[in-house]
């Protein structure tokens, strides 16, 4: 249970780091965008979460700095110019990641969790809600602006960074164990389940809303479950 | 019905956020996007991937 939350915590520490990073990126072409002041607010959100869940590591045992790798890096493709770098940054941070997030959070919070990771999961849950959203209104601004049509040939890509390739593997019967959720862990199939529908229900219509091609992203996703590689 | 709810808190407020304060036309955009940045209109070459990546979560 300590190895998730240490692993949340660096998660949240690298998000910290990235938004800092974005509010300078974005600045430099957009100083208007609202994006910039939600960014900046998030950054210091995500160090507080990071704290929240290094807490709840170590009373598991686990200890976080162990753990801590370098700065999170680029995760833009190299070919793509400043500012389609940082569009294709914040769909994958937010729009694709932070949207992730919160519905875990929201299943997590359905389920009876231990008093003080209900406290946690509840406080982080309200910052992710505005971090998923800010990733769609800087999206949103952006279609307005410029072409944002690029991103539809990324976003397999994106999705196969956002999660592990044992996703859609059979699962260890350890980690299918419903008292996970007590502990703010979702079991294996639930969290696939949630993944999933987060991808068919939100991510994809939300690309399509703003003129994304999700025809390689369904594509992708379809693969995944049918077990072809 | 969590979902839906999700795509409407996020995506649709997302949409309103961010469209509501962009004081620049797509056209006004475009063209500075050309005069002072390398991308104005350039697609992504998908094919070289190597470096590419998504960002983990929860």
């Amino acid at each position: 249970m300590g190895e998730a939350w240490a692993f949340r915590a660096r998660v949240e520490h690298d998000a910290a780091l990235r938004f800092t990073r974005l509010v300078g990126a974005i600045s430099e072409f957009d100083p208007d965008s609202p994006a910039i002041a939600l960014m900046r607010r998030a950054a210091t959100d995500e160090e507080r979460h990071a704290r929240l869940c290094t807490e709840l590591s170590a009373a598991y045992g686990q200890s976080v700095e162990a753990t801590l790798l370098p700065p999170p890096v680029d995760i833009a493709p190299a070919q793509l110019g400043r500012r389609q770098a940082v569009l294709y940054e914040v769909v994958a941070a937010c729009c694709i990641t932070e949207t992730e997030s919160v519905a875990t959070l929201a299943t997590l919070l359905v389920e009876r969790a231990e008093p003080r990771v209900r406290t946690v999961l509840h406080e982080i849950a309200r910052d992710e809600v505005v971090h998923g959203r800010m990733g769609w209104a800087h999206l949103a601004r952006e279609a307005t602006q410029v072409d944002v049509s690029f991103l539809s040939a990324w976003i397999p890509v994106m999705f196969s960074g956002t999660v592990d390739d044992d996703l859609f593997a059979e699962p260890v019967p350890e980690a299918e164990t419903e008292e996970l959720l007590r502990h703010g862990v979702l079991p294996h199939s639930q969290k696939r389940e949630v993944f999933v529908r987060t991808l068919l229900d939100v991510v994809l219509p939300g690309l399509e809303t703003f003129g994304v091609d999700a025809g390689p992203g369904r594509t992708w996703l379809e693969q995944r479950q049918s077990g072809t590689p | 019905m969590l979902f839906k709810k999700l795509f409407q808190i996020l995506v649709l407020g997302g949409a309103v956020v961010g469209t509501n304060t962009a004081c620049t036309t797509r056209a006004e955009a475009q063209t500075a996007a050309k005069k002072g940045m390398k991308d104005g209109g350039m697609a992504a070459d998908a094919g070289a991937q190597a470096a590419a990546g998504g960002v983990k979560g929860w």
